[in-house]
This record gives C-alpha cells, sequence and structure tokens, in this order.
C-alpha cells in the first residue's frame, strides 16, 4: 500500500454518553480500494460510516480526506472549512434509501448539483440522464419514489450520489432492507461502480459481494477491527477465533 | 312535546338575515384561520429559538391558553384589553383576535409535528449531499411538512366555524347572534334554533368528512 488514503479513520473512538460503541478504529480506503466491513449487528459498523460520512463527530481520533483532518471530537475553523470543502465528495447509500418523496426521480437526482454545484439545469438534467441509463431507470426518470420497486429506489440512490462525483462512496447495508430477489440489481450495480475504478467502503451481509468484488474486507467486533485480510484470503484463511465463527453462521 | 304547532315560516320569512350571518361566520373564521396561521408559525418559531427567553414565552403562550377557557379569553380581550392599553376594540376585532391567539396555539403544534413527520434520513441524505441546512429545510422539510399540516389546519377551519358561534356573547352579528336576535322577536327558539344548527352541520359535516379522506390519503402515500 503506498499514497495517501483516499478517506482514513485514524484511531477512531466514538461514544453515546458513557456506551462505547468504536474503539481506535483505523481504516484507510486507498483509491480504487473496495473496502467490505462485516461484523454482527451492534458492531459499530453504521457508526463508523457515520463517522466518515461526517454525520457523527468521533469522539477522539480524527478522519482525514486525502491527508487533510475533516472531522475530529471538537473540529476547529480550519477543520470545519475543510469539511464544508469536501462534503459533497463522500457519498453515502444508506439501508433504507432515504429518497426524498415529493420530488421525481429525476428531481432527486438534479437537487445537489443544482444547489450545491450550481451546475446549469441542462447540464444537470443531461447528467442525470446519463446517470439513470447506467443504472437502467431511464424509464423511470419522472417517477415518484412510491411508484419504485425497493431495487429500483436503491438504484435511484446510488445515482443520486453518483451525481455528486463524489470521490468515495459508503454504503450501509444497501441491501439489507431488499428483498432477496431484488437484492440481484442492486449488486450488479455496485459490482459494475467497483470495476469502474471507484473507490468504495461497504458495509454488507452479502459474503459473496465482499470475496469476489471487495479488495480487502474488514471484519468488525464490539466496536474493534479484529482481522483484516485481501479478497478471497478473509474467507479461505480466517486467524481469529472471532471470525471463524461468524463466518460459519454464513456456511450451510 | 306535545300538539307543538311548528311555524317554520318564521324562519324563512327571516332567511336572508340569517344568511347574512352565515356570510359573517364565514368571514371570521377565513380572517381567523390566516390570523391564526401566521400567529402559530411565531409561536412554533419561539418555542424552537435557540434563546431560552425566547423560548419560555411562546412555550407559556400556549400554556395560557390552552388551559384557559376561550370563552374566558375572548372576554379577556373584549374587555380587558382595551383598559390595559386604554384603546377601543370593535367586537368584530375582539373575537378575530380572540380566536386567533387561541387556534394559533395550537397550529404551533400542528407545524411542530408536520416538521417532526419528516423522516430523520430524508434530512441526513441532503446533508451527506452537500446541502446546506437552511437549503435542506426550504427544499426538503417545508415541502413534506406542508403536505401533512394541511388537513389539520383545514380542520382548525371547521373549529373556527363553530367557535366563532361564541362572538354573539360579545353581539358580533354573526349566525347565532341573528338567531338570538330573531328568536327575540318571533318567539320560535325552537324553529330558529334547529335552523341554525342544521346549517352548521351542513357546512361542517361534509368539510370533516372530505379532510378525513384526504388524511387517509396522505398516510397512504
Ligand atoms: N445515536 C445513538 N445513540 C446511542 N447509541 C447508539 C446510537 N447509534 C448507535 N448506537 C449504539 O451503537 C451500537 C452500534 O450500533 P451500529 O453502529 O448501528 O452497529 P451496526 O451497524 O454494526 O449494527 C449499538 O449498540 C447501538 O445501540
Ligand atoms: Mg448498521
Amino acid at each position: 500500500m503506498s499514497g495517501t488514503p483516499i478517506i482514513l479513520a485514524d484511531a477512531v473512538t466514538k461514544r453515546f454518553g458513557t456506551h462505547q460503541v468504536l474503539t481506535l478504529v483505523s481504516l484507510p480506503v486507498m483509491e480504487r480500494d473496495v473496502v467490505c466491513v462485516v461484523g454482527p449487528s451492534g458492531s459499530g459498523k453504521t457508526t463508523l460510516l457515520r463517522c466518515f460520512a461526517l454525520l457523527e463527530l468521533p469522539s477522539e481520533g480524527r478522519i482525514l480526506m486525502e491527508g487533510t483532518p475533516i472531522s475530529t471530537a471538537e473540529p476547529d475553523r480550519q477543520i470545519k472549512s475543510a469539511a464544508r470543502a469536501v462534503r459533497s465528495e463522500i457519498g453515502m447509500v444508506f439501508q433504507h434509501f432515504n429518497l426524498w418523496p415529493h420530488m421525481s426521480v429525476l428531481e432527486n437526482l438534479i437537487e445537489a448539483p443544482l444547489r450545491v454545484k450550481k451546475m446549469r439545469r441542462d447540464q444537470a438534467v443531461a447528467m442525470a440522464e446519463a446517470l439513470l441509463a447506467k443504472v437502467d431507470l431511464s424509464d423511470k426518470r419522472d417517477a415518484y419514489p412510491v411508484r419504485l420497486s425497493g431495487g429500483q429506489q436503491q438504484r435511484v440512490a446510488i445515482a443520486r450520489a453518483l451525481a455528486m462525483s463524489p470521490k468515495v462512496l459508503l454504503f450501509d447495508e444497501a441491501t439489507s432492507a431488499l428483498d432477496p430477489e431484488l437484492r440481484r440489481e442492486v449488486l450488479i450495480v455496485m459490482r459494475q461502480l467497483a470495476q469502474e475504478g471507484m473507490t468504495m467502503l461497504v458495509v454488507t451481509h452479502e459474503m459473496g459481494f465482499a470475496r469476489h468484488v471487495g479488495t480487502r474486507t474488514v471484519f468488525m467486533d464490539r466496536g474493534e477491527i479484529v482481522e483484516e485480510a485481501p479478497g478471497a484470503a478473509f474467507f479461505d484463511a480466517p486467524k481469529t477465533e472471532r471470525l471463524k465463527r461468524f463466518l460459519q453462521q454464513f456456511e450451510e | 312535546m306535545f300538539k307543538y304547532q311548528f311555524r317554520w315560516d318564521t324562519v324563512w320569512g327571516s332567511f336572508d338575515f340569517l344568511m347574512g350571518g352565515l356570510q359573517m361566520t364565514l368571514v371570521v373564521s377565513a380572517a381567523t384561520l390566516v390570523l391564526a396561521m401566521i400567529g402559530g408559525l411565531i409561536i412554533a418559531l419561539l418555542d424552537m429559538s435557540r434563546f431560552r427567553v425566547l423560548r419560555w414565552i411562546g412555550i407559556s403562550i400556549g400554556e395560557v391558553v390552552r388551559n384557559t377557557p376561550i370563552l374566558v379569553q375572548l372576554l379577556w380581550v373584549y374587555y380587558v384589553l382595551p383598559i390595559v392599553f386604554s384603546i377601543r376594540i370593535e367586537a368584530l376585532v375582539a373575537l378575530i383576535i380572540g380566536l386567533a391567539l387561541y387556534q394559533a396555539a395550537f397550529i404551533s403544534e400542528v407545524y411542530r409535528s408536520g416538521i417532526q413527520s419528516v423522516p430523520k434520513g430524508h434530512v441526513e441524505a441532503a446533508q451527506v449531499l452537500g446541502l446546506s441546512p437552511l437549503q435542506s429545510f426550504r427544499r426538503i422539510v417545508l415541502p413534506q411538512a406542508i403536505r401533512m399540516t394541511l388537513p389539520p389546519l383545514a380542520s382548525n377551519f371547521v373549529q373556527l366555524i363553530k367557535f366563532s358561534s361564541l362572538g354573539a356573547v360579545i353581539s358580533v352579528s354573526e349566525i347565532t347572534r341573528r338567531g338570538m336576535e330573531l328568536s327575540a322577536s318571533n318567539f320560535r327558539p325552537l324553529e330558529t334554533f334547529t335552523f341554525i344548527a342544521v346549517v352548521y352541520f351542513l357546512i361542517c359535516w361534509p368539510l370533516a368528512m372530505a379532510i378525513r379522506l384526504w388524511e387517509r390519503r396522505l398516510q397512504a402515500r
């Protein structure tokens, strides 16, 4: 591994009141990396992603983007302005999609480019249409989110995140809320993004995705990173007892 | 009730007089609603203010208004306000101010729950995409919150139609007051007040039904 990580958690500890949820988590994500995070529920995966997405402040430690600190427990002026500058370069896809129901699919996609990037409307629309084609939803351009299946909504949410041309995309169990038969269409889009070189940090229960698409997989348990390994090695040669036991759940 | 000789003609004879009162009822209700919507917004903003004193004022107004009878508030505005500020207040103005104050306290809650009905995730999605808090409030929260507040506001209008009958006490010439005047001269309270009750019902009931349907459709979304 060389160079500066696109995004880096540097010894992040997070407490809610007295409840410690993350303990000294350090995790670099390099350019074109697809880092998968697995672990039992309640182990702090969502909280870690939310720290990366600047939705939570760490209690200790820092988040850095391309070497610049963008989040600490008590961010000073400089860190706050750095965070503002890069905020929209960190995209996030949520478990429950969080599309805006009062806007059509197209409006969901162009909202941030228009308001945040001050993009021209015709430009934003053209880009949104290209993204919809990419996630295979061109025919839903003017539909409202309620009219879409969960899988379609999640693909729109991915397109909406891509519309800001993020340098890294965070996925928080993007397929967990979906019926099994709808997961595939979302996973296909995610795999395609990985192949195009998108830098991704993916919290998931899809072990197939982690094994075949992930460049590296991280195992979290009780707020700590217990073990990590590249690609198939993670699954074929787990070192710790905790990971072995966790992986057993996924074997038939 | 035995052998009562109905004399509906005494009511028909004064139909225009009563309908004039109905017009006043509707005007008062509409004007009050507009004023109460503005007042409710002010109270809601006070409630959510960053400053303790303002929050305290907002909460106090709400508590006082909700925990005293509306009729007493009305009498207070009509009889006490003029003394305190040594001004003359028309009965009509006092009625609108009194009702609006009362209704504003409830409408501020309507606004608050409308805003709270917008899922946190929608705001977080906006935040991650880089929208400022103000942009996200204007573009994401407000449009959804307004949609949720419209049916309750319509319900408030129905309530106001009924509450405005309290204007009779301070001699505002709305339909109830005119009914009182009419029955005092025709000695036919049964016909007169039955007719007036039916008029209220025919206006309020269909509105209430329509609002219920509307709300159900919003829930289904
Ligand atoms: N806002 C919060 N306030 C208090 N506790 C929280 C909050 N968010 C998460 N937690 C707690 O942190 C722990 C880790 O949660 P989470 O990060 O969602 O885990 P995971 O995504 O791995 O299931 C859980 O015990 C959860 O109850
Ligand atoms: Mg989670």
